[in-house]
């Protein structure tokens, strides 16, 4: 199972850029560029502060994905 | 290719150990050499001290003063996050192990081979381990900014 997200889509859909939300995640924009290009897994604290700021469930964020 | 400045800092870093290595090693290999000469008051034990600690302090003043250097006017302006203190504990880790198989090979070295072990030479080879494993580990660093 691979770890997939919506990240991009949501954050797309509020309007905010990528350094706008690494800012106010507290994390540097390749950090987001990296979990949205599913290459980085975040860590679960990380995860739930997108979340509340993209005003979204975690599982609905993050969801698993079943690998060929 | 457009590189984020973790990825800048970690290439001034190699540049430091390419700087070191060609303006520091020569100098140290002449030291190693000149250490075999005796020269008259001094004891020859005392004398490959002298060496050996030159060299020490030389690489310390020169790395204290370049991460240092670094730190202050680069990397003081770089937020760091989680994602990074996952990649220097990859990047470290790997620089540990190296350290440790290193130091095997190191010691099977000097007991190998005897003309080295009371001259400047052990201190030119494990200055030479330290700045290769440093390197490594900045390379792999740099791969795993650039891979995840």
């Amino acid at each position: 199972m691979i770890l997939k997200n919506i990240l991009k889509e949501i954050r797309q859909k509020k309007k905010l850029t990528q350094e706008e939300l690494s800012f106010s995640v507290g994390v540097s924009r390749q950090t987001i560029i990296s979990i949205e290009n599913y290459k980085y897994k975040p860590s679960l604290e990380l995860a739930m502060k997108l979340a509340l700021k993209l005003n979204c469930k975690v599982d609905k964020l993050f969801y698993f994905e079943e690998s060929e | 290719m457009i590189l984020s400045k973790k990825e800048v800092s970690i290439i001034i870093e190699i540049g430091f150990s390419i700087l070191f290595a060609i303006f520091f090693l020569p100098y140290f290999f002449e030291n190693r050499l000149n250490s075999i000469e005796f020269t008259g008051e001094m004891s020859f034990l005392s004398e490959v001290w002298m060496k050996i600690i030159q060299m020490i302090v030389f690489s310390i003043i020169y790395y204290s003063i370049s991460y240092t250097l670094l730190e202050v006017i680069y990397k003081e302006k770089i937020i760091k996050d989680e994602r990074d203190d996952m990649i220097s504990s990859k990047a470290y880790r790997l620089g540990f192990r190296l350290y440790e198989y290193s130091l095997f090979v190191l010691i099977g070295i000097l007991l190998s081979n005897a003309s080295i072990q009371n001259s400047g030479s052990i201190m030119f080879f494990i200055l030479i381990l330290l700045l290769s494993v440093l390197m490594i580990k900045s390379i792999y660093q740099l791969y795993l900014y650039r891979t995840s």
